[in-house]
């Protein structure tokens, strides 16, 4: 029980740790980058005219929160506090609306197709990678390999274009018009819901077919190692059923990897939305980011950055709080490790995602020749 | 030379390497060797948009009338040139701390590693975009140390669970009995050890830089000037390529190029992988 508040602690400590580094490199993007924006954005309101001074320091004030007079350290903590307050300040672009008010609209929408996408991918490469890890040298293992590494080499972007292309633009079967047509009222009605689904499904899609492979990749190699262990060649000798020995033995062990590789995953479809919703017009926090990139509204970019970084860091603090649910040990070995060691400071909690730089889970794909004769069943 | 003849060994046993290492120095001659051969005309000439393919213009031309063919190879250069410098950038960071870290220990080792680890969670790609909108930098080199920037962690965090492995080793403790600098410990000893996998790891983050690098230019944060196949696509894109049948070949080429390239980088990674990975090698 200890151990598992310590552990709770740790994560809870080092997400507010990473908000805060993310809020602070935001403040001295925009305020100490060539081109200081709140500078710039004072002198194009003096250039303009018709604003007293004090007019212009209001205006500044709400779009960034903080004025370019005045030490910077108080600038700093005003800049910090507000943002840890929930205010971002207002938007440049859209005049009136505060920066939090535009990502409360978007956010929900990226978050839906990103989890159904999840969702989805999981789901498919659990299957699949299960499939070739039982049949090895069976053909469907062999084709499949090859198309999944060759869909996870291909740019997300790529399949939205293509996707746009052949089924938006030459045969208008869906929708890229915003996240629900127009017109609707929201709520729980089904035309609402009929038409959200009918927006969302090419941006799914994308998602989906570019991260099944990976999916899969990792549950095969992960279910290979699995089945090569003693504990699995022992209940099997024992003369468990074979249901037995998938579920409680196989099961549970070959899911950690797919629980590391989701918290990455997240990460990687947040990054992926801002190309993908950029393209198919699909109104969420990625498309704003753009926007915002594009229109040079420095306010709504750096909201959009923190609001999408916050999420991610929730996201990976669901998943680091899934681990003891899964596999107890982790918490109890933070504990004996440190009794242990304690001058190596090597950091309690899940394995770190070994492997390649990027999020692409390539690493674990290759397949090692274990004995799986006796499996599948 | 000893690794050209390893690199050939691999390549002679199995045939998905040899595809993706010939793709590879496809590429790479194209980027060294394509500016020397092919010029792209200044002519632009819109009643020659949207040709067919023909023997003078193999992909058809563009919006303007220029080649397609010439502009896919002339953007290679760019292209990759900011692959490899980022990769570069990235797995030297990357290295360096994870092999000190891991060797050290320690406090460097806590205050390293909690970096590490805030890089890790910030999603990479949104960072890159903000960093380069902010910038606006027209150069290879800046462009490449901003994609570099959240690309460092992963690799140090695996280099440094392997050099933690290597620091109880007979060697290491030869090595400090001798007392051997650090530099030599961590240059000399353990580099070598994880060798294998720096070079599988350059080949993923060269992939995963072209993707990043490719992505800015396509959403017009790089600035759009000059060739390449991010750029092509953009002003593909902003032209309408989408609602005319004819620029089919114009759109789709530069994304075919991209495609084949990263593809055979991943398969030649994940040959590598298999050979020098023992815990995955066959037989």
């Amino acid at each position: 029980m200890e151990g598992l508040v310590s552990y709770i602690t740790k994560r809870l400590v080092m997400a507010l740790a990473t908000i805060y580094f993310v809020i602070s490199v935001s403040f001295f993007m925009v305020r100490l980058m060539p081109g200081n924006a709140i500078e710039y954005l004072e002198q194009q309101m003096t250039i303009q005219g018709g604003m007293s001074p004090e007019e212009i320091d209001a205006r500044v004030r709400a779009i960034y929160g903080v004025l370019p007079t005045g030490p910077l350290w108080k600038q700093y903590f005003q800049y910090v506090g507000n943002a840890f307050h929930g205010n971002l300040g207002n938007s440049i672009t859209n005049p009136g609306q505060s920066v939090v008010s535009i990502i409360a609209g978007a956010l929900p929408w990226t978050v839906f197709t990103i989890s159904v996408a999840l969702l989805l991918s999981f789901g498919i490469g659990l299957i699949i990678g299960t499939i070739m890890a039982a049949f090895q040298d069976s053909w469907f293992a062999k084709v499949m390999t090859g198309v999944t590494s060759f869909l996870s080499a291909i740019p997300n972007y790529l399949v939205a274009i293509v996707l746009l292309y052949f089924f938006a633009d030459q045969h208008a079967w869906f929708p890229v018009d915003g996240t629900y047509s127009i017109g609707l009222q929201s709520g729980l009605n089904w035309p609402f819901i009929q038409s959200a689904l009918n927006h969302a499904v090419l941006p799914v899609a994308t998602y989906v077919i570019v991260g099944f492979g990976g999916w899969a990749l990792v549950m095969k190699g992960s279910v290979v190692t699995t089945l090569g262990a003693d504990y699995v060649r022992a209940a099997e000798s024992w003369g468990l059923s074979s249901r037995r020995v998938t579920q409680s033995y196989l099961g549970r062990n070959s899911m950690l990897p797919m629980v590391t590789n989701l918290a990455l995953s997240v990460g990687a479809l947040f990054g992926a939305s801002v190309f993908v919703e950029t393209y198919l017009t699909y109104p969420g926090i990625g498309y704003y980011l753009i926007n915002a990139v594009n229109s040079r509204d420095y306010s709504l970019m750096m909201g959009c950055f923190i609001v999408i970084t916050v999420a991610v860091i929730v996201g990976n603090l669901i998943v680091d709080l899934m681990y003891p649910l899964i596999d107890p040990r982790i918490v109890r070995s933070a504990m004996s490790k440190r009794a242990r060691v304690p001058a190596s400071g090597t950091a309690p909690g899940p394995p770190a995602p070994v492997g390649s730089a990027l999020t692409e889970p390539t690493m674990v794909g290759a397949a090692p020749g274990l004995p799986v004769s006796d499996v599948g069943a | 030379m000893d690794w050209v003849k390893s690199l050939w060994r691999i390549c002679k046993t199995d045939t998905s390497a040899l595809i993706g290492g010939v793709v590879i120095l496809v590429y790479l001659g194209m980027a060294v060797f394509g500016p020397v051969f092919v010029h792209l005309s200044n002519v632009q000439n819109p009643a020659l948009a949207y040709l067919s393919p023909s023997l003078q213009h193999p992909l058809g031309t563009d919006f303007l009338g220029q080649d397609v063919l010439t502009q896919i190879v002339l953007g290679t250069r760019p292209v990759i040139e900011v692959g490899l410098l980022a990769a570069t950038f990235a797995v030297t960071v990357g290295v360096v701390i994870g092999l000190t870290t891991g060797y050290l220990g320690g406090a460097v080792d806590m205050v390293l590693m909690r970096a590490a680890d805030v890089f890790l969670t910030i999603p990479g790609l949104p960072l890159v975009i903000v960093i380069a909108s902010i910038i606006r930098t027209p150069s290879p080199f800046v462009l490449a140390a901003i994609i570099a920037v959240t690309a460092w962690a992963g690799l140090a965090r695996a280099v440094r669970s392997q050099a933690l492995s290597l620091r109880t080793a007979d060697f290491i403790e030869a090595a400090k009995v001798q007392g051997l600098p650090l530099r030599n410990i961590v240059g000399r000893q353990l580099l070598p050890n994880v060798g294998p996998y720096v070079a599988i790891s350059f080949l993923l983050t060269v992939t995963g830089a072209i993707y990043a690098e490719v992505g800015l230019f396509l959403l017009g944060v790089a600035p759009v000037s000059g060739t390449n196949w991010g750029i092509m696509i953009n002003l593909a894109m902003g032209n309408g390529a989408l609602y005319t049948n004819k620029s089919e070949l114009y759109l789709f080429s530069p994304m075919a190029a991209i495609v084949f390239l990263q593809v055979a980088l991943v398969f030649f990674a994940r040959a590598l992988d298999k050979l020098f990975n023992p815990r995955l090698r066959t037989h």
